[in-house]
């Protein structure tokens, strides 16, 4: 298998059933799951603003080999290109959460979501 | 409907994790972050050994699926329990470059290398930049100083028992029933390939035999570029009229097309992107123009001259104006 990789034959070719059982389906969708959940408890658990929206990117990421997974179990490719909307989505949250933070580091000094406590009101 | 693992076990694997995780999160004093990996390890490789048993060998993904996830996961647990951020976009950069290999799998290859290059080639190193210019620089002889809310995590236990609740509710839904689906059947890609005219003319430039037997001949020469004998769908332009893998030319004669000829992946989601989701990247484009001139607005730093200043930069300016007058 790793002559056909060097010979320049993708991975997906090589190895993999054609068609995909539900089994094997369950297998992407756990670990999906796995990384979402991850995501999640490093979101509320972490205090610093820039690994809190690492881990939203996380979850997105979770959410797009989910897309994928089942994309491929039905042969669709709609969940391949759902995926692109949500990178589009990621990329332009990235943009705006880091301006947020780099403004909240300006006036305060510390990357600290407590920071924000004032805005509750 | 039969769950394809034991819940109990399944269960069991989740505490493991929850367990593992809220130890692996930072402390202030010493964290036993090792022992915690390994608690979350043992979890996540229970669950994987029981898929392994609940389905024949054919329902086995191949090895590269275990060495990738291991690396996704191991690195997104590593991700949220670094104590230093830029460890953190690391570690995710390495879960990021796994999740391309589990996409190259499942052969998604356009999105595999796309996710490398937006998320670890733009979206990761804007993190790095942001990380490195946020963070006070550590005083003299004190490089091992950390923030006070990079080691002391919020909740812990609860928040770890919560999330994997979660996870345990989401795994035992996801497996139920999932041993008794349908295997799909396989799609015609034809009707792409037909969407695809320069890639059969070139095909069919080949030399082939008709599909009823005869002489073989060349459907396309290399200069008739201008009188193809392809026949447009009528409606449709640049459609090639099929039937199944059997292409028609105008003039009657069928091409049967190899079966080694099918649309890659790039063209598959190209022209669903193109074809069936127009309208959604222009609102794609239309918000990535927002964000980055919210992200603009949000982050411009305001200059505020002295007064000193100001009043030299007038007089400058005064200066120059009265002596453009004083030589017109």
């Amino acid at each position: 298998m790793l002559s056909d990789v060097l010979s320049g034959v993708t991975l997906a070719q090589t190895g993999f059933p054609d068609l995909m059982g539900g089994v094997t389906l369950a297998h992407y969708l756990f670990v999906s799951a796995a990384m979402f959940v991850l995501g999640l408890v490093g979101f509320v658990t972490r205090r610093n603003l820039i690994i809190m929206f690492l881990c939203t990117e996380l979850m997105f990421q979770a959410a797009g080999i989910a897309l994928v997974a089942f994309g491929r179990y039905h042969l669709d490719l709609d969940g391949q290109t759902f995926v692109i909307f949500v990178l589009t989505v990621a990329a332009a949250e990235a943009a705006m959460a880091l301006a947020l933070t780099v403004l909240l580091f300006r006036r305060r000094e510390s990357l600290s979501a407590d920071e924000w406590r004032e805005l509750s009101g | 409907m039969a769950t394809i693992i034991h819940p109990l076990a399944l269960y069991l694997a989740c505490a493991l994790g929850a367990i593992g995780v809220a130890l692996a999160l930072p402390r202030p004093r010493i964290s036993p972050a090792i022992f915690g990996g390994i608690l979350a390890a043992a979890g996540a490789g229970l669950v994987v050994v029981l898929l392994g048993f609940a389905g024949g060998v054919e329902q086995l993904p191949n090895w590269a699926f275990y060495v990738f996830s291991a690396m996704a996961l191991g690195g997104g647990l590593r991700m949220i329990t670094h104590p230093r951020p830029v460890y953190s976009a690391l570690y995710f950069i390495l879960t990021i470059i796994a999740s391309a290999g589990l996409l190259l799998i499942l052969s998604a290859e356009f999105m595999a290398f796309a996710l490398i290059i937006i998320y670890a080639g733009a979206i990761l190193i804007t993190y790095l930049f942001v990380i490195m210019l946020a963070t006070q620089a550590p005083e003299e002889g004190d490089l091992e100083h950390l923030a006070d809310y990079d080691t002391k995590g919020r909740e812990p236990w609860a928040m770890s028992a919560a999330g994997f609740v979660l996870l345990g509710i989401l795994t035992t839904m996801l497996f139920r029933g999932a041993g008794e689906l349908p295997v799909p059947e396989p799609v015609d890609d034809t009707p792409v390939l037909a969407q695809l005219p320069l890639k059969v003319e070139r095909e069919l430039r080949i030399e082939r035999v008709p599909a009823g037997g005869g002489e073989p001949f060349v459907l396309l020469g290399e200069d008739e570029r201008l009188q193809r004998e392809i026949a447009p769908d009528g409606d449709v332009l640049g459609r090639l009229a099929h039937e199944g893998r059997t292409f028609f030319t105008e003039d009657g004669r069928a091409i049967e097309l190899p079966d080694d000829m099918r649309a890659n992946n790039v063209e598959q989601v190209g022209i669903n992107l193109l074809r069936d989701h127009p309208m959604t990247i222009e609102i794609a484009g239309v918000l990535l123009l927002m964000a980055m001139l919210g992200a603009t607005v949000l982050a411009r730093k305001q200059v505020e001259l002295e007064e000193s200043l100001k009043a030299r930069q007038a007089k400058r300016l005064h200066d120059a104006r009265t002596e453009r007058e004083g030589l017109d």
